[in-house]
């Protein structure tokens, strides 16, 4: 009897060492409810009683990405290494047509100031009204003309609800949920990717996209990369939440990036375009832990 | 008439038998003359005309022919070979005034650069090594993902790892340097194609 007791209690602790954050007592804890339970069971319990006995409620989530529309701003050493490798080529090419022709009329133009200039040698044919220095002037006054729109739109970046901020960097969606806490407390708004419970009889993709469509207010056309889960949040209800159907909950994050869409109509609260940088101001500890995994920033 | 006959015989025939005869006797000894009326019929004379072959014709035009196929042999060319312009240097690049003035680098510019390679490759195998371990973290990430997955339900698990068939070919626009200008009107105009194209 303690042979496959302790076996059982082998087998729980290394599942139960893929939960994060819980403190070493909280996990002896578990140890001593679950051996204590097996043990008091059936003579020899099988794997699937095992399996059945700590069910995991299923959810499907989406991790929708807006990738960035705009180049980042380089990077310092960047910028002085685009420099010199500009100054090198300069250095080492030769002369070009443009060049060449505004050193000539700079020539020329040195030549009659100091009064050399004798018309009759000078080839008169090859001779343009339009000289390669107003050419270049004509151009820069063209471009001066045309703006552009701007690359970063300083206080309107802050706004972390549009989708249109910091356009150089790759933001991640995040909505708030009602999440009930035990011990008879109200429910706690807690930011999450949007999520939704899976029902038997469809993929966890199928989910994730049904978690995307139904989010109130807001219809955005996403393009899903794949059937397989790119990352996996486990997490155990509070003591008074728990059954015995269900320990607890894992949460499988499918990847998508955004192709269209309009803007939300609901409350403004309610969605966060974030960066990378400010998950950390948004989610659990937990939580952010797993997401910062498989949310990429390159 | 005999008298013609006898000048015409004693010319023809050899004189060995000097005049034995007489002329009647004469004309009667060769073969030559079948009857003493009939004359002036040499063998030459008297063949029927050569008729024209009608392959003659034929063969003039086939050798003809053949001649002009000789002359088609000799004036074929290999067709020239399609030049590449990107091998081709032009001669601008030759031209002896169109070289800078080599610049002279201070020892402090040289050092700059120098310290500046480094710097850039420090930068650079620091960001390479972020990058891979940010790619390796994620596909551990999801690696535990479908361990759990499996741990659930194997159907799911399954589900999970068949490919995607609408997934590929993907396209995804990149960053610009500057976002698109809302209610921008290009300037109408059309391109002209003026790449040269060469046929063999």
């Amino acid at each position: 009897m303690a042979t496959p007791c302790v076996r059982q209690v082998v087998r729980s602790m290394w599942h139960f060492r893929h939960i994060n954050g819980k403190s070493a007592a909280l996990v002896q804890g578990i140890l001593h409810f679950s051996s204590s339970r097996q043990c008091n069971g059936a003579v020899k319990p099988k794997k699937d009683e095992l399996k059945a006995a700590s069910q995991w409620k299923l959810y499907g989530a989406v991790c929708l990405q807006r990738l960035p529309l705009v180049s980042q701003d380089p990077h310092p050493v960047e910028e002085k290494f685009a420099d010199l490798l500009h100054q090198l080529e300069v250095e080492r090419s030769f002369l070009s047509d443009h060049e060449v022709r505004l050193l000539e009329d700079a020539e020329r133009l040195s030549r009659k100031q100091e009064g050399e200039f004798d018309s009759d040698d000078e080839d008169l044919a090859n001779q343009e009204i339009i000289t390669a220095q107003d050419e270049e002037d004509a151009w820069e006054q063209k471009l001066k003309r045309f703006q552009p729109a701007l690359r970063a739109r300083g206080a309107a970046d802050e706004e972390h609800s549009s989708v249109g901020r910091c356009l150089a960097e790759s933001l991640v969606l995040l909505v708030q949920r009602g999440v009930e806490v035990g011990g008879g407390a109200e429910r706690e708004r807690v930011w999450m990717l949007p999520q939704l419970p899976w029902s038997p009889g469809e993929t966890l993709r199928e989910t994730a996209e049904k978690a995307l469509a139904t989010l109130p207010g807001t219809d955005l056309q996403a393009r899903f990369l794949g059937n397989s889960p790119c990352g996996v949040y486990k997490y155990k209800f509070p003591t008074s939440l728990r059954s015995e159907s269900c320990v607890g909950a894992k949460v499988f994050f499918f990847k998508a990036l955004l192709s269209g869409g309009t803007r939300p109509t609901s409350e403004p609260g309610a969605f966060a375009w974030v960066r990378k940088s400010e998950l950390k101001d948004y989610l659990k500890p937990d939580y952010l832990k797993q997401a910062e995994r498989f949310v990429l920033e390159l | 008439m005999s008298s013609l006959l006898t000048r015409v015989v004693s010319t023809l025939l050899p004189r060995q038998n000097a005049m034995p005869c007489s002329a009647a006797a004469f004309v009667r000894c060769s073969h030559w003359f079948a009857s003493v009326l009939s004359l002036k019929s040499s063998p030459p004379l008297r063949a029927e005309p050569r008729k024209k072959k009608k392959v003659d014709p034929r063969r003039e035009i086939m050798a003809r022919e053949r001649l002009k196929k000789r002359l088609r042999k000799l004036e074929k060319v290999p067709p020239e070979f399609i030049p590449i312009e990107d091998f081709i240097t032009s001669a601008k690049c030759f031209d002896e005034m169109r070289v800078r003035s080599e610049p002279r680098l201070s020892f402090e510019e040289s050092e700059r650069r120098a310290l500046l390679h480094k710097e850039w490759t420090v930068f650079k195998h620091a960001q390479h090594q972020a990058e891979m371990a940010a790619i390796k973290g994620a596909m551990e990430a999801q690696r535990q993902a479908l361990e759990e997955l499996r741990l659930e339900s194997e159907e799911l698990y399954q589900a999970a790892l068949a490919p995607d068939p609408g997934l590929f070919p993907f396209t995804q626009q990149g960053p610009s340097y500057t976002p698109p200008l809302e209610n921008y009107e290009p300037p109408e105009g059309t391109y002209h194609d003026k790449t040269k194209v060469y046929t063999q």
